[in-house]
């Protein structure tokens, strides 16, 4: 018999019982939506890691200021000023010793309001030098724009580089460029406007888009030490809220890492940092993700058992039913390996229909996961629906429908056709 | 069989010592004692006999869908008896057509369908298939009929589907169990009559038969008592 003759046969049969064989799918149809749903949702979770670790840049290493529970406290005449995080002599010791240390720049939060007319708004304004550009990933978006030079420091010039997202919000639709930003009481004027390309966020904290840069020094002629009023007589102090240190190569951050966080550990008696390695991160997220996908396969596995005994049961009770048909068909000429055939192909049928329905089941699964998660507005989870795995679902489908359809199939072909076409 | 058989010599089947026994609770049954018959191309023989005789065991080995324990099957001059199971099934398929007592059709298919399912089993392709099925359907009859199911039809309306189901790939040999053993007197003589115009047409027909009326259609006719057959 034909490939054409033995589809239209299995066709043929299939739909006899098209309840029955929707019905036999089921534990198939489960099992895949089960499988193409959480590979989504893990997937879509994974790209949102990385693209969130990426954006942070894998060369990186990010220290960050921590306020501890308790802090570094000095009483003075009038108020309490609470020092902590990363110091000037942090700064000076990293760049003389960190010999594999490409690039450093320092962050400073100013930790001083930006007005939308008469509003105040969550735009946060940082202070930092000309090569922030490169450790955060950023670009800039106008061919006009232009980001920090070190001349710029050096004048103490009042100008600022605003993030898109920002400078949507400060001036809409106009041209942001040669615009004036009002930083506490000082007006800043304009000179670049730069994007995340990712969405990035400053130290994983602020925004990327929605901040303004000014140069470090400008911020200090200013404002001198960034000292800021808690209120109730108490201050802070932090040099430097974020330090971004882009290693030479990749295969030195580690290295690099472990002796920062020793010497981070040997000066700073509490712990008022917290070390980020963007390439750690990643390192943990391959290892959770095979984890993740150990467990997606111990989960197919199971259900793709329970779908295929499903399936044999189904198919041993079609051929006890069928028995005379068999038969009918092996005294008109059919072959054992025609019989064979049919069955197995009738289970590959079931099958991978129950694949492409689960697949269906799993997509709108994921999809109304995705969408029930971000009701309200929040950032809720991100399926991502592969081909990969739509491929894998399907060739899983077929593969069961082969090993749980062989036996019930053998037995099939080798009925006597004698005693078959007795079969009552 | 494709050397092509020189049917004024070879006779069309030829049994020589052909014999059936089974085993059951450690006994040995005999149900068909040695035989040897010869049939002719063209002829119509009818096997006669009480109920287990062996009349059945003598078809299913002329029908190949039981191993003979002894002797030897000639079918235009080779022997059969122990071809493989592919082989046997290719024999089946190409020589043979069979006409069961209850017509044996398959109720999930059309009658056309059941018609093709013998040229499906013989490589056929489908646009031939498929007219040489209607051609037969028309020929008995059935014209207009071919998307009806066999429970849509009535008794001998279902043997002659199965008649054309037989004749499918124009097999030389037309092996028929009792095929009026479920119609009334009148279909049942006018089912007769289509195995007749079909040796008249040079088709060998054996027709297992309760019913001794039928002897006078045989040109050649065998008795079997206690699994022995004595031909005449």
């Amino acid at each position: 018999m034909n490939a054409l003759e033995m589809a239209v046969t299995v066709y043929a049969s299939l739909t006899r019982h098209l309840i029955r064989s929707l019905l036999a799918t089921l534990g198939i149809v489960l099992g895949i939506a089960a499988v193409v749903a959480m590979l989504a949702i893990g997937e879509g979770g994974r790209q949102e890691a990385l693209r969130q670790i990426e954006s942070q840049g894998v060369d990186n290493i990010i220290v960050r200021s921590v306020k501890p529970a308790e802090g570094n406290v000095q009483q003075t005449s009038r108020s309490y000023t609470q020092r902590y995080g990363i110091t000037q002599r942090d700064v000076e010791h990293i760049e003389g010793v960190f010999e594999n240390v490409r690039l450093m720049v320092p962050v400073m939060d100013v930790r001083r309001d930006i007005f939308e007319g008469q509003q105040t708004t969550d735009i946060r304004a940082v202070a930092t030098t000309p090569e922030f550009l490169e450790v955060t990933r950023c670009r800039l978006v106008d061919r006009r724009s232009r980001f920090l030079v070190p001349t710029d420091g050096k004048v103490l010039d009042p100008v600022c580089v605003v993030g898109v997202k920002a400078a949507r919000r400060l001036f809409g639709h106009r041209d942001p460029l040669g615009q004036t930003v009002v930083i506490g009481n000082v007006s800043f004027r304009v000179v670049g406007l730069m994007e995340s390309p990712g969405g990035g966020r400053l130290g994983g904290q602020f925004e990327l888009n929605n901040i303004v840069c000014m140069p470090i020094e400008t911020a200090r002629s200013l404002w001198g030490g960034i000292t800021f009023r808690m209120g109730r007589g108490m201050a802070e102090q932090v040099d430097y809220d974020f330090l971004y240190l882009a290693a030479k190569d990749i295969q030195s951050i580690p290295g690099t890492a472990g002796r920062l966080r020793t010497y981070l550990r040997s000066v700073h008696p509490q712990v008022d940092y917290e070390v980020q390695v963007p390439y750690e991160l990643l390192q943990s997220t391959r290892k959770t993700q095979r984890i993740f996908t150990v467990v997606m396969t111990s989960i197919a596995a199971i259900s793709l058992l329970v779908g295929g005994i499903g399936i044999m049961n189904i198919m041993l009770a079609n051929i006890f039913e069928r028995t005379r048909e068999i038969g009918v068909r092996r005294a008109l000429g059919a072959r054992k390996r025609d019989i064979l055939w049919q069955f197995l192909s009738e289970s590959v049928l079931l099958t991978s229909i129950g694949g492409g329905l689960g697949s269906g089941l799993g997509i709108a699964t994921a999809a109304v996961a995705e969408t029930v998660s971000r009701m309200g507005g929040e950032a809720g989870l991100k399926a991502v629906v592969t081909t990969e795995s739509l491929v894998v679902a399907l060739a899983v489908s077929v593969v069961t429908g082969i090993t749980f359809g062989t036996h019930p199939a053998w037995k099939a072909a080798q009925l006597d056709p004698l005693t078959a076409l007795r079969h009552e | 069989m494709s050397a092509g058989p020189d049917r004024t010599v070879a006779p069309l089947i030829e049994l020589r010592g052909l014999a059936k026994t089974y085993e059951a609770g450690g006994t040995q049954i005999c149900a068909l004692r040695p035989t040897d018959l010869t049939v002719r191309h063209g002829a119509f023989l009818t096997v006669m006999g009480p109920s287990g005789s062996g009349k059945s065991t003598l078809l299913n080995l002329f029908g190949l869908l039981m191993r003979p324990s002894a002797g030897t099957y000639l079918l235009e001059g080779r022997p059969v008896e122990g071809l493989d199971d592919d082989a046997t099934s290719a024999v089946r398929c190409r020589m043979i057509g069979m006409v069961f007592q209850s017509f044996n059709l398959l109720s999930h298919l059309t009658i056309l369908e059941n018609v093709c399912v013998p040229m499906q089993y013989a490589g056929v392709p489908r646009s031939r298939m498929r007219k040489r099925g209607k051609e037969l359907l028309d020929q008995f009859g059935l014209e207009g009929r071919y998307g009806s199911r066999p429970t849509q039809l009535s008794g001998g309306q279902c043997q002659r589907v199965a008649i054309a189901r037989a004749l499918a790939n124009d097999p030389p040999v037309i092996l028929a169990d009792e095929p009026t053993g479920n119609l009334d007197e009148k279909t049942g003589q006018e089912g007769l009559d289509i195995f007749q115009k079909l040796h008249g047409a040079g088709k060998t027909i054996i027709m297992v038969t309760h019913n001794p009326v039928y002897r006078k259609y045989a040109t050649q006719a065998v008795t079997i008592h206690d699994g022995r057959a004595v031909e005449g």
